[in-house]
């Protein structure tokens, strides 16, 4: 099985490496020349509101969704190319399994359809839940339906898991602990994790890295400790005319006035000086103020935008 | 969690043989209850044939056929209009309840996207699936064709339709597997394209029908027929008993030929005159003869496996050209 760990430079070092893809319906563009870069071994949260194409960059990420244009590698290799399919494992939405197999028939088809099948960690996950192994899937909780799904995924051995919201329906004891094996199997093995959720604070605790999207298009993309940082609050007198013209040489993601108090979400281009209070933002905030404000310009953190296209060379 | 997780050791694999594996314990595994249900079928359809077939025997022994003639001159009972419907519904049965849920089922369920996110491509899924079902398919419909062929043939002329009748046509020699195959391969096609399980199987269901009614209209077309003249006043050749008729005619000595009803007029002076006034002295006769048949269906059955060999290649090829 490949090291999810290759030294930097090689083609395996990006685990996801997106250049101009896109993908349009009928109607319009789900996701619009995105192009992005996720480095290995990371948790990488997938935020944006409904329909702003997760589930799509999802979808063409595990070979469901056909792109409409552009190139999407998982550790080098295009998603067209079959190599790709032992090097992901997906949790979809609905987490959808056969409801006639026992627990070990479904475990046993993980070991017959993948190659690196490791049948001792998906036992191990399942025990631990005291998910019995004979019974039907079809009369299994939701939350052990959902512990049974994430055997299959990591008895696969992925080196990118992709999950798409997979703890949207499960009860806060449940989503607990799931978000516990999640991270204690991804951290053990150098699993790198991109999962979309609209759980901001789950997000908070568990991703070090973000993928934000809104309207088909990247918002920000890159670490969420460089992210956050980037960013200040401020809080002023709105009494001489537009703040935003004395917040100038940032720039304003968001900007509300109360009064004659504004206060404002920026992103930091030198010192703020003023006579204002500058506070740091919490994640949320700034994720909020993001996807409150689609034409804000969005941010990458160094290395996470793919370089102009055709300068592909590893 | 009181389990601790680090449980002893275990075997990878669970116990017991190991027949299939890989996609084949997959597909059968996931389509248990079709194939046993086919199984079941040609278990005791074959059962029922041959009890069938002794039965009628018995009964013609006693009446002394083929020494005598029958009272009737088909053999009329509830047994055997009964077979001969369930061989003609069954390729119907197949293009419904196991061709069109196949993979629909799949799309429908979302276990499409179990399967195709695992490591085997999305092709060789789908080209396991039809390889058993085919098989089962197969086995099923050739077992019921050998063996009511094997009843038909020798009493064929006490049964109540002729062999170029589509309920009999259908059922024997290598047409019934050929007639299976291709339904149950249109139920895949039309569940692939539709994929929801009730509206591939209503769809499939309205096709097998109209597929049914223009099959029997061609059968005729599956042979070309002979023709054969004989004298006016004179009986037509025994040898033709068993001949389908396709058309009749009267001609004249220069060969001229006119309907058949041309003369048929009130009176038999009146008739006589009619045949004289146009020199008719001739029957003609169009017919498909018995010594046919195997030609004919093995045509049939060609054009049918023909169709399910396109309609094979079409679902592969979409399925692996675009995600299911």
């Amino acid at each position: 099985m490949a090291d999810a760990f290759t030294p930097d430079g090689a083609p395996g070092a990006w685990a996801l490496e997106a250049r101009g893809l896109g993908k349009r319906y009928g109607r319009g563009w789900a996701l619009q020349d995105i192009s992005f870069r996720l480095p290995a071994g990371r948790i990488c949260g997938l935020v944006g509101p409904n329909g702003a194409g997760k589930s799509t960059l999802l979808g063409i990420a595990t070979r469901q969704v056909q792109p409409t244009g552009g190139d999407l590698r998982v550790f080098g290799v295009p998603v067209g190319d079959p190599e790709v399919m032992p090097k992901f494992a997906f949790l979809g939405q609905d987490k959808p399994l056969f409801k006639r197999f026992t627990v070990a028939e479904t475990l046993r088809m993980g070991a017959e359809l993948n190659p690196g099948w490791d049948m001792a960690a998906a036992e191990r996950i399942v025990r631990s839940g005291q998910v019995p192994m004979e019974a039907r899937v079809g009369t299994l909780s939701g939350g052990q339906r959902t512990r049974v799904a994430f055997a299959l995924a990591f008895g696969k051995r992925p080196d990118l898991l992709l999950l798409d919201e997979p703890m949207s329906d499960l009860d806060p004891l449940a989503r607990h602990d799931m978000s516990t094996l999640l991270m204690s199997e991804a951290v053990e093995r150098g699993t790198t994790v991109v999962m979309s959720s609209h759980m901001l604070t789950e997000l908070e605790d568990m991703c070090d890295y973000l993928l934000v999207l809104a309207g088909g298009r990247i918002r920000m993309a890159g670490d969420a400790d460089a992210l956050v940082p980037a960013h200040a609050l401020v809080t002023g007198l709105a009494a001489d005319g537009d703040p935003a013209t004395a917040l100038a040489p940032h720039t304003v993601i968001e900007c509300r006035v109360q009064g004659r108090q504004f206060h404002a979400l920026v992103r930091k281009n030198g010192p703020l000086s003023g006579d204002w209070v500058v506070s740091e933002p919490g994640l949320e905030e700034v994720l909020l103020a993001h996807l409150r404000s689609p034409d804000a310009p969005p941010l990458y953190t160094p290395g996470a935008r793919t370089e102009a296209e055709g300068s592909h060379t590893s | 969690m009181s389990t601790p997780l680090t449980d002893a050791p275990r075997a990878g694999r669970a116990p017991g043989p190991r027949m299939l594996r890989g996609l084949s314990w997959l597909v059968v595994r996931q389509h248990r209850a079709a194939l046993l249900s086919l199984l079941a079928a040609t278990v005791l359809g074959s059962v029922w044939i041959v009890y069938e077939r002794s039965r009628m025997k018995d009964v013609l022994d006693a009446a002394g056929w083929p020494g005598k003639e029958l009272a009737q001159p088909a053999f009329d009972s509830d047994g055997v209009g009964l077979v001969i419907s369930a061989l003609g519904g069954l390729p119907l049965i197949l293009a419904v309840f196991v061709g069109a849920p196949l993979i629909a089922g799949d799309q429908e369920q979302g276990t499409a996207q179990l399967v195709t996110t695992q490591s085997v491509s999305r092709r060789r899924w789908v080209a396991t699936k039809f390889a058993w079902i085919y098989a089962a398919v197969l086995v099923t419909a050739a077992v019921l064709s050998a063996l009511f062929t094997w009843w038909w043939k020798p009493y064929r002329s006490v049964f109540p339709s002729q062999w170029s009748d589509g309920s009999m046509f259908d059922a024997t020699g290598p047409v019934l597997p050929a007639l299976c195959l291709f339904m149950t391969a249109a139920g895949i096609t039309i569940g692939v394209l539709v994929r929801r399980v009730l509206m591939s199987m209503a769809i499939t269901f309205v096709f097998a029908g109209a597929v049914g009614v223009f099959w029997d209209e061609m059968i005729v077309h599956l042979a070309p027929t002979r023709t054969i003249t004989y004298p006016l006043d004179a009986d037509m050749p025994s040898r033709l008993n068993e001949s389908f008729e396709v058309d009749r005619w009267i001609g004249s000595a220069d060969g001229h030929l006119y309907g058949w009803g041309l003369c048929a007029e009130e009176t038999e002076a009146a008739s006589d005159a009619c045949v004289k006034e146009h020199g008719i002295v001739n029957n003609v006769y169009e017919y498909l003869g018995f010594d046919q048949m195997p030609a004919m269906q093995w045509t049939g059955a060609g054009i049918l496996l023909a169709g399910t060999a396109v309609l094979t290649a079409f679902v592969l090829w979409r399925v692996s050209r675009r995600p299911l």
